[in-house]
């Protein structure tokens, strides 16, 4: 033991990060018990939607789902095809959008989720 | 009219045979008249736990297919008076379980048992779900271990929606956790999960918990439930267990680490 471990702080036991863990997968899982979880239905219409408009290659769709502890997190990026009749140097620009909801950790009957309130941010960036 | 008690648990391997085979004998050895009941079908070890596997003849799909009465499928415990064993079959599979079979077995039983033990099988699926469907009390067995934690989190939800008492909008089933496999001294360094944490967790009941113990894999081994073996802290804990089941007020033991004595320090006896 090194001089320097003194003043470390010791790890989490094992046993507390299991507690942790357990609490943050299973407020989730609850939610998605007592209603319906509209994430994957979210991502998939919002994917129709977009895709009346522009022709959308499904290889450049990225979707990440981050479960936190205090809120979840839908990201989807979407890669936009680069106009025909646009300049040569033109880049692909990206859809980008995400959809947050806030967890109810630890409650052991959560009230469903409002979609109305879990847009938090979204809309069309370009990068340039 | 007898009480349904429903053995469950999601994860496999968590003791719900050990758990069921002790609470049966436990509310025989009380005076009740119990039954215990293999709902593991294909999978058959509750005989084998209860020591009756070269006695089984007919069995609880025999019964559900009208091929046996329930009378010849019951095997009668040879140690403990009260107590009788329903074997399943090793042979078929889980769609043998109807639900108007399950349910016709099941009432009759009722009319001659103060108690009917379900062994469920482990998942989610039909055999663990006719083992619960008709049950009065479930008793959830968990380990203290996160996938064993889950699972029971999720069978709790299966039981609070699929349940013929859920179905029916009737009293819900009551819940109780028996936390099996308990290691104290894993606990006290921080590397196993605590009763109050798996408590916290799954907001239910504490009915008992069981320490780890050799005395356990000792008892199958020879065929006896291990409540019978009053020595052990398992055996002794399955006795709480039934006897707060009962409504009686006992306190939980072996949750914490034994200060061994120097003497038995020197003699290293594990229970």
């Amino acid at each position: 033991m090194s001089i320097f471990s003194f003043f470390r702080s010791a790890p989490k036991p094992s046993a507390v990060q299991a507690k942790e863990r357990l609490q943050i997968v299973m407020a989730h899982e609850r939610i998605g018990r007592t209603g319906p979880d509209y994430l994957p239905v979210l991502q998939q219409e919002l994917l129709s939607v977009i895709a009346k408009y522009i022709d959308i290659d499904q290889n450049k769709v990225e979707v990440k789902l981050d479960r936190g502890g205090d809120c979840s997190t839908l990201e989807v990026n979407i890669e936009l095809p680069i106009p025909e009749n646009g300049s040569k140097d033109a880049k692909p620009s990206v859809l980008k959008a995400s959809v947050s909801r806030p967890a109810n950790s630890g409650k052991k009957e959560p009230e469903p989720a409002k979609p109305s309130s879990a847009l938090v941010n979204g809309g069309l960036k370009k990068r340039s | 009219m007898g009480t349904i008690i429903v053995m469950t648990s999601g994860k496999g391997g968590v003791g719900k045979t050990t758990s069921s085979a002790a609470f049966a004998t436990g509310l025989a050895s009380r005076g009740f008249k119990t039954v215990v009941i293999d709902f593991d079908v294909g999978l058959r070890n509750l005989d084998l736990v209860m020591g009756c596997e070269r006695r089984v003849v007919f069995d609880f799909i025999n019964v559900i297919n009208g091929e046996a009465k329930l009378h010849q499928a019951l095997i009668k415990d040879k140690r403990v008076e009260n107590l009788h064993i329903l074997p399943t079959s090793q042979t078929r599979d889980k769609d043998a379980l109807t639900k108007e079979g399950v349910e016709r077995v099941l009432d009759e039983l009722k009319k001659e048992f103060d108690y009917i033990v379900c062994d469920s099988p482990a998942g989610i699926e039909r055999g663990a779900l006719m083992a619960l469907y008709f049950a009065d009390h479930a008793i959830i067995v968990t380990n203290p271990e996160v996938s064993s934690v889950r699972d029971s989190d999720r069978i709790l939800g299966v039981l609070n929606s699929k349940s013929r008492r859920a179905e029916r909008g009737e009293e819900p089933v009551t819940q109780q956790l028996l936390l099996t496999r308990y290691d104290p001294e894993r606990v006290e360094k921080g590397e196993m999960l605590k009763v109050d944490d798996v408590l916290e967790i799954l907001a239910i009941d504490l009915l008992g918990v069981i320490p780890e113990s050799q005395a356990v894999l000792r008892a199958s081994n020879i065929g006896m439930p291990v409540i019978l073996d009053i020595q052990s802290n398992a055996g002794q804990a399955y006795g709480d267990a039934v006897g707060r089941f009962l409504g009686e007020e006992i306190e939980h033991r072996f949750t914490k680490v034994e200060k061994k004595g120097l003497f038995s320090r020197f003699l290293r006896r594990s229970a």
